[in-house]
């Protein structure tokens, strides 16, 4: 099997008194889209920074590509074989696009011909060959968000590194932008991505970890992750007659959280409480029911879930 | 090596590209010939000036220095009066309508005890006043040679008017070059070094402020480190700015060619076509200007970088530039110290510290002579402190480069030095 793309062992970064970065441990699989998931804050650039090498942790080892060593802010060893996007975009707004690209393709390791004929290639196909020699600042803000893309991916990375991709574009670039992912995958490219848009995520990611805090608190596949957490939800609804619902939705040896709208309920059920139970009490206090599902959960809600009582302990715990 | 090449290339490329590189080309010589020669210009005649001389002698002393100074070229003497009450007011009303420049208040007490009195709208006008000075000193040791009985004939031969030749001894021998001359140059090249090291420096500074907000920067610094970065952009601003003195150089020598040309087609055959001197520049002039520029550049632009990289916006950086600039300007305005007494321990002081030798060391060097071992010292000085300068300033671009937010305070400069 091949090795994986990138590895963080334990890695800790901390800014003058707050930890950013906490023991955080992550495996990334060629081949994959693999998703950075956190609310502001979390420490997702920060991450990405030091897989990027331009920072070093504090502690720990980023290994990218299966090199044993550990890189620290070697990982311009590697640069040629990653494509990065930061989190906020701009670019050398005197400068023209080809040169924009071309320049950045050099400091990838492209040579300068080679870099050209590619440019030109990637403008055309973004429908921005007549913008080749404009200076960036006469481009709309979407025309130069693509340009921004096509530096990203010139090189033929064999991993792009995406911090916080779609926040900013608008609905036409988001589409080119998810296809240029999912193309890329199609082709063997690893990507990694940072965001708090769960939606993307949920839709995009093979894989992802979610963290809060600098720290982790879920990693996997997708359908894992899910699963793990599925179960603990379910919808009745009632046809007529509810029964003594309300009584036995207040159990709270049975239910966490209820919202009941009368006919209809939507539960979260408690710790270490069967499903089954509760339909069986259901149906003896004479309830009708029309509906009784367990519900997979959106991650959304998993991440709601998750990260709420995470981030507001850490909040009450200031410098922690 | 080769993306520090393109960093290079990119920085000098596009600095040709933008139309200010031509357009400075262009005006530079201009605007520098501007700043050194209207000064100058402003300080020759401005025009005859309209007074008015008060006399309150008794003898012919008065009438003398009245005609005297109209015969010269300074003055015009519209008349000259006998002191009554209410003149003084009455004349410095007219001063105060633009009607007279002045006036002057001689009495047989100047004879006496040299006392006289000028009173007019510009009294800092060194030439009118050394002028004065000149004509009624002079006047006054004729009256009083005259009343101990020496013959006025006697007098006027005895009268001399010096004509000081100036001559520069540079390595024991004696040069071409006037003490004039040797002043102009000296001032040259400390305004030309001091508006290149800042413009240059400021350059830097706004290139690294660019690539900061724009985030750039980040993607570089995943490609090559932080060190090379600035190298690449320090090297290739640098080549700009000789690339800029070469145009000025070959733009000026073109200029000087074509104007012999000219010059030479207009004037008669038979004589000797009237050009234009340039001051004597010697190629060892031209290496120690040429050093000493590099080198101030260097070592201000790693600060200038430094200051980049610690502001998040262009206002911010220009606030914290100021020190860069004070530290510059600090050499550049003792440059009247530094050509009047290029010996002075002041003036070797300021030669060997690294951050005033750039400006000070060239404007001694033109000034007077200066010991092989001191320019050494000093380069080896200049040489040291661009190390120390840049080891610092590349550790706080390092970590600059990344941070957004507030202005760094004092001793988070010192952690990111230390960092």
């Amino acid at each position: 099997m091949a090795p994986p793309v990138i590895v963080l062992d334990r890695v800790a970064k901390r800014f003058a008194g707050h930890t950013a970065v906490d023991a955080l441990s992550l495996e990334v699989s060629a081949g994959l889209i693999y998703g950075l998931l956190g609310p502001n804050g979390a420490g997702k650039t920060t991450t990405i920074r030091m897989i990027m090498g331009i920072m070093e942790p504090d502690e720990g080892a980023v290994r990218l590509f299966g090199d044993e060593t550990d890189i620290g802010a070697g990982a311009r060893n590697h640069s040629a074989r990653i494509g990065y996007l930061p989190e906020e975009r701009g670019l050398y707004r005197k400068m023209r696009v080809l040169d924009v690209l071309v320049f950045l393709a050099e400091m990838k390791g492209v040579e300068r011909r080679a870099a050209r004929v590619k440019a030109t290639e990637w403008l055309e196909r973004l429908g921005l060959s007549d913008w080749r020699l404009r200076r960036i600042d006469e481009l709309s803000k979407g025309m130069q968000q693509k340009v921004q893309f096509i530096s990203t991916i010139l090189h033929q990375p064999e991993l792009v590194v995406l911090d916080e991709p779609f926040a900013g574009l608008d609905p036409v670039n988001t589409q080119v932008l998810k296809d240029t992912v999912l193309e890329l995958r199609r082709r063997g490219v690893t990507i990694l991505f940072s965001t708090h848009i769960m939606e993307q995520a949920e839709r995009l990611c093979d894989e992802l970890c979610i963290i809060a805090r600098g720290r982790r608190l879920d990693e996997g596949a997708v359908s894992d992750i899910k699963r793990t957490h599925s179960g603990h939800h379910l919808t009745s609804g009632f046809d007529g007659s509810p029964g003594r619902a309300t009584q036995i939705f207040a159990d709270k040896a049975l239910v966490k959280k209820v919202d009941d709208y009368g006919q209809y309920a939507e539960l979260e059920l408690a710790a270490g409480a069967d499903a089954q139970q509760i339909l069986r009490e259901l149906i003896g206090s004479g309830a009708r029911l029309s509906r009784f599902e367990l519900m997979e959960p959106s991650l959304n809600k998993i991440f709601i879930d998750l990260v709420g009582p995470e981030a507001a302990r850490a909040e009450a715990r200031p410098g922690a | 090596m080769r993306r520090v090449w393109a960093v290079i290339r990119r920085e000098f490329v596009e600095r040709l590209r933008s139309r200010w590189f031509w357009i400075s080309a262009v005006l530079g010589p201009l605007f520098f010939g501007a700043m050194i020669f209207l000064p100058l210009l402003f300080t020759g005649p401005g025009g005859i000036k309209r007074i008015v001389v008060i006399d309150g002698t008794t003898t012919r002393f008065g009438a003398r220095v009245a005609d005297s100074l109209d015969r010269g070229s300074t003055f015009a003497v519209v008349a000259r009066v006998s002191p009554r009450a209410g003149l003084m007011d009455s004349l410095a009303q007219q001063v105060g309508l633009h009607r007279l420049e002045g006036f002057l208040f001689v009495k047989d007490a100047t004879v006496e005890t040299g006392a006289a009195e000028y009173r007019a709208a510009n009294v800092s006008a060194f030439r009118d006043v050394a002028e004065l000075q000149g004509v009624l000193g002079r006047l006054a040791v004729n009256e009083r040679l005259e009343r101990a009985g020496v013959d006025p004939a006697t007098v006027s031969r005895a009268q001399l008017r010096i004509r000081l030749e100036t001559k520069k001894i540079a390595g024991a021998k004696t040069t071409g070059e006037s003490s004039a001359e040797s002043f102009s140059l000296a001032y040259v090249m400390a305004i030309v070094s001091f508006v290149a090291i800042a413009v240059y420096g400021v350059n830097v500074m706004s290139s690294v402020l660019e690539e900061k907000t724009t985030r750039i920067v980040e993607v570089l610094v995943s490609s090559l480190p932080a060190f090379q970065l600035m190298l690449g952009k320090v090297l290739g601003v640098g080549a700009v700015s000789i690339f800029q003195f070469m145009v000025w150089g070959l733009g000026g020598r073109l200029l000087l060619s074509q104007r012999a040309a000219i010059a030479g087609r207009l004037a008669p055959l038979d004589r000797e076509p009237a050009v234009f001197q340039m001051p004597h520049v010697s190629a060892a002039t031209i290496a120690i200007f040429l050093s000493y520029f590099l080198g101030g550049f260097f070592l201000y632009s790693a600060m200038f970088a430094a200051v980049g990289a610690m502001s998040s916006n262009e206002q911010e950086a220009r606030q914290a530039q100021q020190p860069v600039m004070f530290l510059l300007m600090l050499a550049y305005l003792s440059v009247f110290a530094l050509a009047g007494d290029p010996a002075s321990t002041y003036s070797i002081a300021l030669s060997l510290i690294p951050f005033t030798a750039p400006i000070a060391m060239p404007v001694r060097w033109a000034a007077g002579s200066v010991a092989r071992s001191e320019v050494t010292a000093s380069l080896a000085l200049l040489v040291g402190g661009i190390a120390v300068v840049t080891w610092v300033a590349a550790r706080i671009y390092r970590v600059g480069i990344l941070m957004t937010g507030k202005r760094p305070s004092l001793k988070e400069l010192g952690r990111w030095i230390r960092a």
